[in-house]
């Protein structure tokens, strides 16, 4: 990987540089929240966050958007995503969650509107130090080796600058006059020295994930589900906020005219009524409980099991956002406590 | 359920108590409204016609909540006639705010106070039939698809509606007002301690006050999925009494925010 530094000084003439390469967008402060925007110039950026309520997801798997059109004489496949988005800012936890996505969409069946959208992203990470919601050191995704197309590590005066891809490559080119390829062994000691403060900082934990699958597994019948469920609004909120939740409904829409339409993706969620109704209307999953560990044991058991690591990126979203407190951290700590208590397995 | 033939199909938009605005809703749907007249046979639109013949429908759809005898005649009348019925707005699917006077205990007393005498309405109103307290139309009759609204959204309405007039079976998927909220990258008002009916309230405004930091009051009626127990609690927690929690629930949700604390 290549590395450059990069003087703060001319940062808002890196941005100038980026912004002429397609539409870029960065996080923004609005009141209590953070959002992905599109920016102006370097000053609309703050990067003094922790994570924004909808994460880089809102790029490639938008909430709404339309798959087709058709009329009487046939269908056309409608591809969103010409634009270059370029997004600077990304955390290694939402990094993360587009390779999760990437494997999803783009592995083995490639899904044409995922990989149009992909394909004209280009995204600039940005270090971070983690709130108390921050869980990326126990979901080992709290760095990042590939995924970005550029990575910014803030150490005070300056970036590191690290480069993931040949679109990043080509994006430092252009800059060249803007880094500095010489890292110097001050710029080494910075970095492992922010490294290790942001290490401490670490505040909440998850149970380790070694044994997350085997816990679900065993807990698959636990009165925790029950506990969870009666409490569960059902508001769909943990799925939405979730960088890695994907889920997806498809809706036909036919215009007043009754002559042409639309087919449009409507981002789902499970937690949601009627999520797991099938043809001749039996639903599999018809109360909270059900949904709710469907949820769980899909992002923490079912993941591990088909790609060896978590759905889980430890962006602490859930932890955040969910108005009654269900989220990763209390649904495995409940049922670690489960079996802790009935098979001594843990310490 | 009716199947699409040569012929246009036949629908029916009939209006009981509420403030019309759906019916209004549907005049105001103006890129559609060419549409709306040509691609069926519209035989009878209480709002927006003169001439008064109830005829058979193939879709009716019914606005409002039933509070007079008289009401309750005509809706039969009308599920006899069509085929397919359509709740439309919160009124006619839960009930609206009227729902609120539901009670018959209190609902005589306000009627002796208004009335006087044994609270009955006068002989020379019989053209609207005694009144009685505001009930859903799913109180008394089969209804196929409801469309929530205070009043309907076009988004919500055309996708419903024209899968009907093509003879197709609508998609039934009812999701909370916090979906779209979401969508629109909204913070949650409960998070920062301030009341939002968001989680139990029927989706299709858009989250629209939200989105301009207005906390949602239920105005679409409750969401299928919802969980009062837990929102009660939830509205507890940021400094409500139950009572007043009850008493917000109950503003636009209906019949089945006092099916679901019955058990209480």
């Amino acid at each position: 990987m290549k590395t450059y530094t990069m003087d703060k000084k001319v940062f808002p003439e890196f941005i100038k540089l980026v912004k002429s390469k397609g539409k870029l967008f960065g996080p923004i402060k609005q009141k209590n929240k953070y959002s992905f925007e599109e920016i102006n110039d370097s000053s609309d950026l703050d990067f003094d966050y922790q994570r924004t309520i909808i994460g880089i997801k809102k790029f490639l798997t938008p909430p709404k958007y339309k798959t087709m059109i058709f009329n009487k004489e046939g269908t056309e496949d409608v591809f969103d995503g010409d634009e270059t988005n370029i997004v600077i800012g990304v955390h290694p936890c939402d990094i993360h969650s587009v390779k999760i996505l990437d494997r999803l969409f783009l592995a083995n069946i490639k899904d044409p509107y995922y990989a149009k959208k992909r394909d004209n992203l280009v995204i600039i990470g940005h270090s971070c130090l983690p709130d108390d919601n921050c869980l990326c050191h126990s979901t080992g995704t709290d760095m990042v080796e590939d995924g970005f197309d550029l990575f910014l590590t803030d150490l005070g005066d300056y970036y590191l600058v690290w480069v993931g891809s040949d679109k990043g490559l080509s994006l430092t080119i252009a800059a060249d006059n803007l880094l500095s390829e010489e890292t110097t062994e001050e710029s080494i000691r910075d970095y492992v020295a922010w490294q290790q403060k942001r290490s401490s900082m670490f505040k909440k934990g998850m149970p380790s994930f070694k044994y997350m699958a085997d816990i679900m597994n065993l807990n698959y019948d636990s009165d925790v589900w029950e506990q969870f469920g009666e409490k569960c609004l059902s508001c769909g909120t943990c799925s939405l906020v979730c960088p890695t939740c994907n889920c997806f409904n498809v809706e036909d829409i036919i215009a007043m005219n009754t002559e042409e339409g639309f087919r449009e993706r409507q981002l789902d969620s499970c937690t949601l009524p009627y999520y797991s109704v099938v043809a001749g209307d039996h639903d599999f999953r018809p109360n909270r409980t059900a949904r709710l560990k469907l949820y769980y044991t899909h992002k923490l058991k079912d993941y591990i099991g088909r790609w060896g690591q978590p759905g889980c990126v430890g962006c602490g979203r859930c932890v955040t956002y969910c108005p009654v407190n269900i989220n990763v951290v209390t649904v495995s700590d409940a049922l670690f406590g489960e079996v802790c208590e009935t098979q001594e397995v843990c310490e | 359920m009716w199947k699409r033939d040569e012929k246009k199909p036949v629908i029916g938009i009939f209006g009981f108590s509420g403030c019309a605005g759906d019916q209004l809703a549907i005049l105001h749907m103006e890129e559609h409204t060419v549409d709306f007249f040509t691609q069926a046979d519209i035989k009878f639109f209480h709002m927006a016609q003169s001439h008064q013949e109830v005829p058979k429908v193939d879709v009716a759809l019914v606005e409002g909540s039933i509070n007079t005898q008289r009401q309750l005649k005509e809706l039969k009348e009308i599920r006899e006639m069509a085929d397919v019925v359509v709740a439309l707005g919160t009124c006619a699917c839960y009930g609206g705010i009227q729902y609120l006077g539901e009670d018959e205990e209190t609902f005589k007393e306000r009627m002796k106070y208004v009335y006087g005498k044994n609270g009955e309405v006068p002989e020379f109103l019989d053209l609207v039939g005694q009144p009685k307290p505001a009930q859903p139309i799913s109180d008394f009759i089969e209804v196929d698809i409801m469309i929530p609204g205070c009043p309907i959204s076009a988004e919500n309405f055309v996708p419903i509606y024209t899968k009907l007039i093509s003879g197709l079976k609508p998609q039934k998927y009812p999701m909370p007002v916090c979906v779209e909220c979401k969508y629109e990258g909204n913070d949650c008002f409960l998070l920062h301690g301030k009341f939002c009916l968001g989680p139990v309230t029927s989706a299709g405004c858009n989250a629209i006050c939200p989105s301009l930091d207005v906390s949602c009051v239920g105005c679409f009626g409750s969401y299928e999925g919802a969980n009062f127990p837990a929102m009660i609690d939830k509205l507890k927690e940021i400094g409500l009494t139950e009572e007043d929690a009850i008493r917000k629930l109950k503003m636009f949700g209906g019949n089945r925010v006092e099916e679901a604390l019955k058990g209480d």
